[in-house]
């Protein structure tokens, strides 16, 4: 039998868990279970009643007129969390390089690049809107002066879906900013210094050194990304287009920029309110999430680089 | 001694204070113009009460949107810990009634509707009881900008769609309409679709209207709903309409108009006020009914806005202070000030008659547009609004057809599509009961 090094009794690391497990207990298992739970009852919000329903609800989602709602929207989350995660970790890590540079005001250049995620997003969404008011928002003002032209933002199903993408990333800049900071102070300065004695252009250095250093970071980004692409752009998606406008075939089903999150809210809590529903809908959202979790950890997490042997 | 003559006197004033009940009210406005109007009628009416030495005391709360107040006030009373008062949209009547929280103001004691005007008290009786107590009502008009109207050689606000239409093709030859300036400029809104189907005497789901039965169908491939939609394509596809983009986006159409981008708007008239004041001197405003279909008749318009309904699990002499607040805010003069300071109805026939005495609706032509058009409304199933318990759904299902529209769909097809969708939402919830 193997002593435990640090404890001396059975019961005490369990009795330290208490804690955590008890709030994982309230604010997560319970909640799930009763999404679970609630996906196979006909309920309205508005209404407080519950009648079982066995699987109806799960077979609205996939056929019926239901269907292609969810559908899109299931496409569309894949589609903007992709673009979110890449080009949020690529434009934040190209920032992080540039703000580590040894210059003249750098702090003063970090502070500035971490400020985006001081603000909340019904102040991001905001200003996004009333940026790109058609009529008489800064952007077209200027681009009707410059180039004559006033696109159409909001209700252009490509632009607004560009433009959410476009403030989620931002939003998230500061949060990936700060995380890629740290990593690439800890970055040990001789590796690079031995891989340029050896000749390695700045290029390469980059691609063979420091980004190989920097996979535990990526990884851990790559998942608080992803959770923030799915769970957290909710209040921006709300104030900015609300989840329009409706695209041409075969995205005509619901508005572009409404991803699963959104619309489980709509079902839910909208002018529907059916509760039963969106639980359902909540239900394959989380199989989603679990799924692509597996899938990271099997596949990505190989890649990763924590150090020693 | 003395000392504890103080104690206990302290004792004394401290249980009083906190003997003072609250009266919650919860509502919806969150600008600092609507929400500082009530808060001054609440602080009016508390120095009433604690003068005549009863101990309650109204705390009002903001709770955000018409959606999301209603829901707040649902969650809290299945919660049980509601409010006693809630400021609910008149979209949400069905589902008032269904969840089974409010009481009819009628059920408690003596409630006198004679002073309130028809219209309005005739959307907030259901099955024959009058439901909530009468607050912030309102209906669309057109806002119009007179000098881009006098540029463009047009002389009157139009007053049916092809007048409009009319309207816009003279301000493209007269050279008005530009990159910059479109012809209309009205949000994206069901709300709006629903009144121009109560102008043309049709009614948007069947059972009357849902007045005589629950609701089961939307009627959205209707003439009266395809003509407003093919006023919009044509509208559209000639150029002069614009919007933010964005659905129900109230004030970035309402932007645009004041920017002076747009020669014609249609807004609630609850509006005005923050309308007149945003437009400031920069162009000069005047108002107009609601545009009708060409040879229809003008039947009038629906009443919109919001009332105040009590929540049921309270002591009676708490809801009776809550009751006599309300009453209180919505008395003759108040209704004066509310209109006043924002463009809402005065809800009471007395006000209506102090405003004409004091000569208010000469003073202010603009003001008086509504109400005219509110007065001329023919009382019917069509225009004394529908009730279903999907509204706020289907309001989103018709915002995104008319979008498809837009976007360059057939009419039929979106429609079609559309009433699918709203009568799929309407049965699912009918088959709660």
């Amino acid at each position: 039998m193997k002593a435990s090094p640090v404890f001396k009794s059975r019961s005490l690391p369990w009795l330290l868990l208490v804690p955590t497990l008890g709030i994982l207990l309230v604010f997560l298992y319970f909640p799930v279970i009763q999404s679970f739970v609630l996906s196979l009852y006909r309920s309205n919000l508005f209404l407080g009643t519950q009648r079982f329903i066995g699987l109806e609800n799960f077979r609205n989602i996939f056929s019926g007129t239901l269907a292609p709602g969810f559908r899109q929207v299931l496409l569309q989350t894949l589609l903007f969390s992709g673009v979110v995660v890449v080009s949020g970790l690529a434009v934040s890590l190209a920032l992080a390089l540039l703000a580590n540079q040894p210059v003249r005001g750098a702090r003063a250049y970090r502070l500035l690049l971490i400020w985006p995620f001081a603000l909340s997003p019904a102040v991001a969404g905001t200003i996004f809107l009333f940026m790109f008011n058609p009529e008489v928002g800064f952007v077209n003002q200027l681009l009707n002066v410059l180039l004559g032209v006033k696109p159409r933002w909001l209700d252009t199903p490509a632009l607004a879906f560009s433009i959410v993408c476009m403030a989620a990333v931002w939003k998230n800049l500061g949060y990936n900013i700060v995380f890629y900071l740290a990593a690439l102070q800890n970055v040990p300065a001789e590796l690079g210094e031995a891989a340029q004695i050896d000749g390695a252009t700045g290029a390469q250095r980059f691609f063979a050194v420091t980004f190989p250093l920097l996979s535990p970071m990526t990884f851990f980004l790559f998942f608080t990304n992803l959770a923030y692409a799915f769970f957290d752009t909710f209040g921006l998606i709300d104030i900015v287009t609300a989840g329009g406008p409706v695209g041409a075939p075969p995205f005509d089903h619901a508005g572009v920029t409404s991803t699963m999150i959104y619309k489980i809210y709509q079902d839910g809590f909208g002018g529907a309110a059916n509760l039963g529903f969106a639980a359902a809908e909540s239900v394959v959202l989380l199989a989603l999430v679990a799924g692509v979790t597996v899938l990271q950890f099997r596949f990505g997490g190989r890649r990763v680089y924590y150090g020693g042997a | 001694m003395k000392r504890l003559c103080f104690i206990l006197a302290c004792i004394a004033l401290l249980s009083t204070v906190y003997a003072q009940t609250k009266i919650d009210f919860w509502y919806a406005f969150s600008d600092a113009n609507r929400s500082g109007w009530i808060q001054e009628r609440m602080d009016e009416f508390n120095a009433q009460l604690s003068a005549a030495g009863k101990p309650y005391m109204i705390v009002g709360e903001r709770k955000g949107s018409y959606p999301e107040t209603q829901q707040a006030a649902v969650l809290a009373a299945r919660q049980g810990n509601p409010p006693h008062l809630v400021q609910l949209y008149e979209v949400g009547s069905q589902i008032a009634v269904d969840s089974g929280i409010f009481m009819p103001v009628i059920e408690l004691g003596d409630f006198d509707t004679s002073d309130y005007i028809a219209p309005v008290l005739n959307y907030y009786t259901i099955g024959g009881k009058v439901n909530s107590i009468p607050f912030n009502s309102s209906s669309p008009i057109v806002y119009a900008n007179k000098s881009l109207m006098d540029a463009a050689g047009v002389t009157a606000v139009p007053t049916t769609y092809n007048e409009l239409l009319a309207a816009c093709d003279a301000a493209a030859a007269a050279g008005v309409l530009t990159a910059d300036v479109k012809c209309f400029g009205v949000s994206l809104n069901g709300w709006f679709v629903e009144q121009w189907v109560a102008e043309q005497g049709a009614t948007l789901v069947n059972n009357d209207n849902g007045r005589s039965g629950r609701a089961t169908e939307v009627l959205l491939t209707s003439d009266a709903v395809r003509n407003v939609f093919n006023w919009f394509k044509t509208l559209n596809d000639k150029g002069y309409y614009t919007y933010t983009g964005k659905l129900e986006d109230w004030d970035g159409s309402d932007a645009i108009f004041t920017n002076g981008k747009v020669l014609f708007h249609i807004t609630s008239t609850a509006d005005l006020v923050n309308i007149t004041r945003a437009v400031g001197t920069s162009f000069e405003l005047v108002t107009g009914m609601l545009p009708i279909v060409d040879g229809t008749e003008r039947n009038g318009v629906v009443i919109g806005g919001a009332s105040i309904w009590l929540v049921r699990d309270h002591p009676v002499e708490e809801l009776t202070v809550a009751r006599d607040f309300v009453l209180y805010m919505t008395n003759a003069e108040n209704m004066v000030s509310w209109h006043k300071a924002t463009g809402y109805y005065p809800v009471r026939n007395s006000s209506v008659d102090l405003l004409r005495a004091e000569g208010w609706f000469t003073e202010f032509p603009n003001a008086s547009t509504a109400f005219d058009q509110l007065l001329g409304t023919i009382p019917s199933t069509a225009t004394g609004g529908a009730l279903m318990g999907t509204f706020q759904a289907t309001r989103t299902i018709v915002e995104e057809a008319l979008q498809k529209v837009l976007a360059g769909a057939s009419v039929d097809a979106a429609l079609a599509e559309a009433k699918k969708l709203a009568d799929a939402a309407l049965a699912e919830y009918n088959a709660n009961f």
